[in-house]
């Protein structure tokens, strides 16, 4: 298997060691040893709480770089609506376009279509489904790794559909290079998100397989150098060289945390936002407590993806925009709607592949020696100061201590158990504060 | 003969919906700890959250027992409630004695039992009216989750 990549890199010269991000990540996957921030993989879901919690700078969110994207000879961006609600109010969705054309993109996609197209094969699916429930939006690719990290055996219930921008994707390959006279990779279709966990489910889908976008580019990226061009295009009142991208309420309604409320009326919906509150609900359903609603929408982000790490807007603000935005649209329009209904019949949905429980290294040993590590680390948690100081570099005193029964740290570590441990760590961190 | 490999014992007090839940999340933490297949945590964890809510609604006090042994996974419950008259009545699905304020917080449907049984390979059911109830389910570690 591949390895494991992460929407993000942790530079280990910049890394000061702080404790930040370890004490931060929801699902304990971070470590500081020798005053430096390591990640263990297996564990990371890619929810993104490490970059904002970093204090030195040292997470960063791994994109695509304009330049990189230069060597494409026809450029196509597929927005997130998310980007609608970033700026000032008075920069309207089709400035946006202008500004996007005048960061050097071809073409602005016209993506209310594919959101449409999405929207539409969830609930047949949503429909048509007799296995257990309540099924589970994959809109959030956070929600689809922690899945496939801590519920192993509800990875049946994730919706196994296509993204639209990944159906955007594909039309775009489909579409741009015949019309254009190009060859397929001399045309790159590139997406603006507001995270970095979208980039990774670029980059490396969850469910193994390739993405049809050639990269992504976060909203923070570009914001300055878009908003210039949409600033400029809309002094100069000149009328928009290319079509808008927003025709409909409802595509914009994509990007609340309540994208299909509307769609799925006949059906149990709930919208859940929040890691904590995910994993609260997700617990409730290992316990087959909610058996009665059919469809959970779920995002990683507190508020949903306005909240992305890769905006720019406070989640408020952004969905006030949002909220105003979409009282000027009606709820569906005309022409997407015509061209929703024309391409649906043509198109498969299904993800090219099944999405399965990560693979993890697992406990080693066989029953015996498993049940040994746990009664250990019992005995080690109750020699431990139950302060979750975290100085020893491991986010708790429960997970220290089950690190040393499997043998991948030392009670020593604990400050208080070892006055070594103190004398390292003031040398580690007393120098590096002096050095300053 | 079974040897046991570790045991842990849980009370669960009664009418306290709050905390009902907690117990099933600690076994679940024990057993992924553990690395049991995820399929056999989940069904523990249905067992043991069914019997919690059962507690939860007709007891005063129970105690819930996890027990590993080298073959199965076993979870008994025993409590001081009303005891029931008719055990296989009380097996069939929908069958309930829930109350409308039970029914109003979304339990007492009638599934709590026959779905525990449903995730144990063995499911043992022993009351007495006025005195109590126990329950002991059994999930064995080579059946497929």
């Amino acid at each position: 298997m591949d390895e494991l990549l992460h929407g993000f890199r942790i530079d280990h010269e910049a890394c000061g060691g702080c404790f930040a991000c370890m004490r931060s990540c929801p699902t304990h996957a971070i470590r500081v040893r020798h005053g430096k921030a390591e990640l263990l993989s297996e564990l990371c879901i890619d929810c993104g709480t490490c970059l904002e919690a970093c204090t030195c700078g040292a997470i960063a969110a791994r994109t695509s770089s304009i330049d990189e994207i230069g060597k494409f000879a026809y450029k196509v961006v597929v927005a997130s609506p998310v980007i609608c609600s970033q700026f000032p109010a008075d920069v309207r969705p089709e400035h946006i376009v202008e500004g996007l054309l005048s960061v050097g993109f071809d073409v602005v996609w016209d993506y209310g279509v594919e959101i449409g197209l999405a929207a539409r094969a969830i609930a047949d699916y949503v429909d048509r489904w007799r296995g257990p429930r309540p099924l589970i939006s994959i809109s959030c690719p956070v929600i689809v790794r922690l899945v496939q990290v801590s519920y192993p055996r509800m990875v049946e219930q994730l919706i196994p559909l296509q993204p639209p921008r990944e159906l955007a994707g594909r039309e775009i390959k489909r579409r741009c290079p015949a019309e254009l006279g190009l060859a397929p990779e001399q045309v790159a279709a590139i997406y603006i998100t507001p995270c970095q966990a979208r980039t990774i489910s670029i980059i490396q889908p969850a469910e193994g397989g390739k993405s049809h976008l050639d990269g992504a580019v976060g909203i923070s990226e570009v914001y300055n150098a878009v908003l210039a061009g949409a600033r400029a295009a809309a002094k100069e009142g000149k009328q928009a060289s290319a079509p808008n991208i927003v025709r409909s309420a409802s595509m914009l309604r994509w990007s609340t945390s309540q994208a299909l409320a509307r769609r799925l009326v006949k059906h149990r919906y709930m919208s859940v936002t929040g890691l904590a509150n995910v994993i609260q609900v997700f617990d409730d359903v290992e316990k087959g407590k909610l058996r009665d609603i059919e469809f959970l929408e779920c995002y990683g982000c507190w508020g949903g993806c306005t909240n992305g790490n890769l905006t720019v807007d406070n989640v408020y603000v952004s969905q006030a925009k949002l909220d105003g935005l979409m009282e000027r649209y009606a709820e569906f329009d005309r022409d997407t709607e015509r061209e929703v209904e024309r391409r649906f019949p043509h198109e498969d949905y299904t993800l090219e592949r099944q999405v399965a429980p990560r693979r993890m290294r697992g406990v080693p040993g066989d029953l015996k020696e498993r049940v040994r590590q746990v009664r250990h680390a019992e005995e080690v948690l109750g020699q431990l100061p139950g302060l979750d100081c975290g100085l020893c570099g491991a986010p708790s005193c429960k997970v220290l201590a089950r690190d040393v029964s499997r043998g991948e740290a030392a009670r020593t570590d604990c400050v208080f158990l070892s006055e070594d441990r103190l004398t390292e760590l003031k040398r580690l961190y007393l120098r590096t504060t002096s050095a300053k | 003969m079974a040897e046991e490999l570790l045991s842990r014992e849980f009370r669960v007090r009664g009418k306290d919906f709050d905390k009902a839940g907690e117990t099933s999340t600690e076994i679940k933490t024990i057993l992924k700890n553990l690395g049991i297949d995820p399929g056999l945590i989940r069904k523990a964890v249905v067992v043991t959250f069914e019997a919690e809510m059962n507690v939860v609604m007709y007891a005063a006090e129970g105690t819930i027992t996890f027990t590993l042994t080298d073959e199965d996974i076993c979870i008994e419950v025993a409590d001081d409630g009303p005891g029931i008259p008719d055990i296989s009545l009380a097996m069939q699905e929908g069958y309930s004695t829930a109350t409308d304020e039970m029914r109003e917080m979304g339990f007492g449907f009638g599934m709590g039992l026959p779905n525990m049984k449903k995730n144990s390979d063995s499911f043992k059911l022993v009351s007495e009216v006025g005195k109590g109830t126990t329950l002991t389910s059994r999930i064995r570690l080579d059946s497929h989750g």
